[in-house]
């Protein structure tokens, strides 16, 4: 179980995110939302490798800020793999090591994935897409009781994302995954859904009711949710508003339509 | 057993074998055929452990180097694993420390091999090392301080000052260690000095197992006096255990950076 209460992450004198609660607790939930809109910074936090300005995080109940030896947690971030400077299988058996499980199920898997080629060399010799699969591969063999998977479909090809789509469906874990494409949600029918922007997160919606949500300019009274965005208020509603959130293909033109 | 990992990119680094093999045997024919010319048969072992001992130095700071950039590139690694692997800082720790120590021992059995065998030639007598193993030991322990010294200056910068003059922390140990070494052969280090540095002590006591010799206080006058081999042992050790302390700690707070903060242009 994964618990953000009030997390705000400062930069500098820049603020990434804002009063971001979230729960995930035996659910697989995918945040949508633009680039920059402070997705990869929440799984950054989330794996420690963020301060937290204020606000906390806890996993399985620990606070992430003094967490060791948590093996139920992976990711395909790809920084958090450059342990040392070795070709991907060795990185796949060391962190196979590292979280007490065999090499056997990864290794087979790139395999499966055609990423053979990919064993003898380094991660950051690999192409954009061949490196995003090896950490996606990482992220789902290690037994973990939860994953957290940025982007793990950006440019990876159609036959692999639907293979990989179709193992996370039936995987038996929680996720938190983040996408800035709305295309992707017609796979993640019992997926809950949160929208991000300007740092600030909204949800959780079913996906599965996708067909019936809509976005209205302002504040709409019985709104599932008000959006205080840099464009001003967006209310969330269900069976009735100005755009039905199915035919944005992203939500900065979701909210821009809605903005018209 | 995550140390075989450390042991097998450390021993295949290339610019290590590069900068810490090649180019120190290319300093080391430098020193056998070009600057011994006024170097008479008598006084060959003498010249050719003092260079044994200063060749190896350098030759193990660069090990320093390439831990500078393991963590450097390692910090996020390093705190996710942490936190959500079973890896622990003092595994990690250890790891490294004895990869860097048996990098070390390659090192210097190179040096041993390659100085014996040049310097024979050269001056036509047996020049080979008088305590080998003692010289091998001592490099296990120079490569181990080499490698803490690095990574407690880069755990500093890493922490809690950015990475902005990490380029050149990482060559401290290098510079000192050129510093050190050329300045106990061609100046008068002090006493106090030569026992507190760790870099003449590895220097010395290197020296001392090649050739056998007392260690001279002033290498340009030998007659000044020696100095105790079990001291500068002590001293190096105590380094060593000193430092091995703060990185541990300094490792179990270490803060993820984002390498591009490294970019000085």
């Amino acid at each position: 179980m994964l618990h953000v209460k009030q997390l705000d992450i400062v930069l500098g004198k820049t603020t990434i995110l804002k009063d971001v609660n979230l729960t995930v607790n035996g659910e697989k939930v995918v945040l949508v939302g633009p680039n920059g809109s402070g997705k990869s910074t929440l799984f950054r936090a989330i794996l420690g490798l963020v301060p937290i300005s204020s606000g906390s995080i806890s996993i399985f109940g620990k606070d992430v800020r003094y967490a060791k030896g948590l093996l139920g947690v992976s990711t395909n971030i790809d920084e958090v793999y450059r342990i040392a400077n070795l070709n991907v299988k060795d990185i796949i058996e060391i962190y196979c090591e590292l979280k007490e499980v065999g090499n056997n199920k990864s290794l087979n898997m790139i395999k499966e994935f055609e990423l053979e080629d990919t064993l003898g060399k380094r991660i950051y010799k690999l192409s954009t897409g061949q490196a995003k699969m090896v950490c996606n591969i990482l992220a789902l063999n290690q037994k973990a009781e939860i994953l957290l998977l940025d982007e793990p479909f950006d440019n990876v090809d159609q036959s692999r994302r639907r293979r990989f789509m179709d193992l996370l469906q039936n995987g038996n874990f929680e996720i938190l995954m983040s996408t800035h494409e709305f295309e992707l949600l017609k796979n993640l029918k019992d997926w809950k859904l949160c929208f991000m922007l300007e740092g600030k997160l909204w949800g959780k919606f079913e996906v599965s009711q996708l067909d019936r949500l809509y976005v209205t300019k302002g504040k709409v009274e019985g709104a599932l949710k008000v959006m205080d965005t840099s464009l001003g208020y967006f209310s969330i509603t269900l069976d009735k508003g100005d755009v039905q959130v199915r035919s944005a293909t992203n939500l900065s033109s979701l909210l821009e339509a809605a903005a018209e | 057993m995550i140390f075989k990992y450390f042991l097998k990119s450390i021993l295949s680094n290339r610019s290590l074998w590069g900068w810490g093999v090649i180019f120190m045997l290319f300093w080391l024919m430098l020193g056998v055929f070009v600057f011994s010319s006024s170097v008479p048969v008598t006084a060959a072992l003498s010249y050719v452990s003092s260079y044994y001992g200063i060749i190896s130095l350098f030759s193990f700071s660069t090990i320093a180097i390439s831990i500078s950039y393991t963590l450097y590139y390692g910090s996020s690694s390093l705190a996710y694993s942490f936190r959500y692997t079973k890896l622990t800082a003092s595994t990690y720790f250890l790891s490294l420390l004895g990869a860097s120590s048996i990098m070390a021992i390659v090192m210097s059995t190179i040096m041993l091999a390659a100085t014996s065998g040049l310097s024979s030639w050269k001056f036509g007598a047996n020049l080979f090392p008088y305590q080998p193993l003692a010289a091998l030991a001592i490099s296990a322990i120079a490569g181990a301080f080499m490698m803490v010294l690095a990574m407690g200056l880069v755990l500093i910068v890493i922490n809690y000052a950015g990475l902005k003059n990490i380029t050149f922390i990482g060559f401290v140990p290098l510079v000192l260690s050129y510093v050190f070494g050329f300045g106990q052969l061609y100046t008068k280090i002090p006493e106090a000095l030569e026992y507190v540095s760790p870099f003449t002590a590895i220097s010395s006591l290197l020296y001392a197992s090649y050739g056998g010799f007392k260690i001279p206080k002033v290498f340009i006058d030998p007659s000044q006096g020696t100095l105790n081999p079990w001291l500068l042992l002590v001293s190096l050790i105590v380094w060593l255990l000193v430092l091995s302390a703060i990185d541990t700690q300094l490792l179990r707070r270490i803060r993820a950076r984002a390498i591009e903060e490294a970019r000085q242009v």
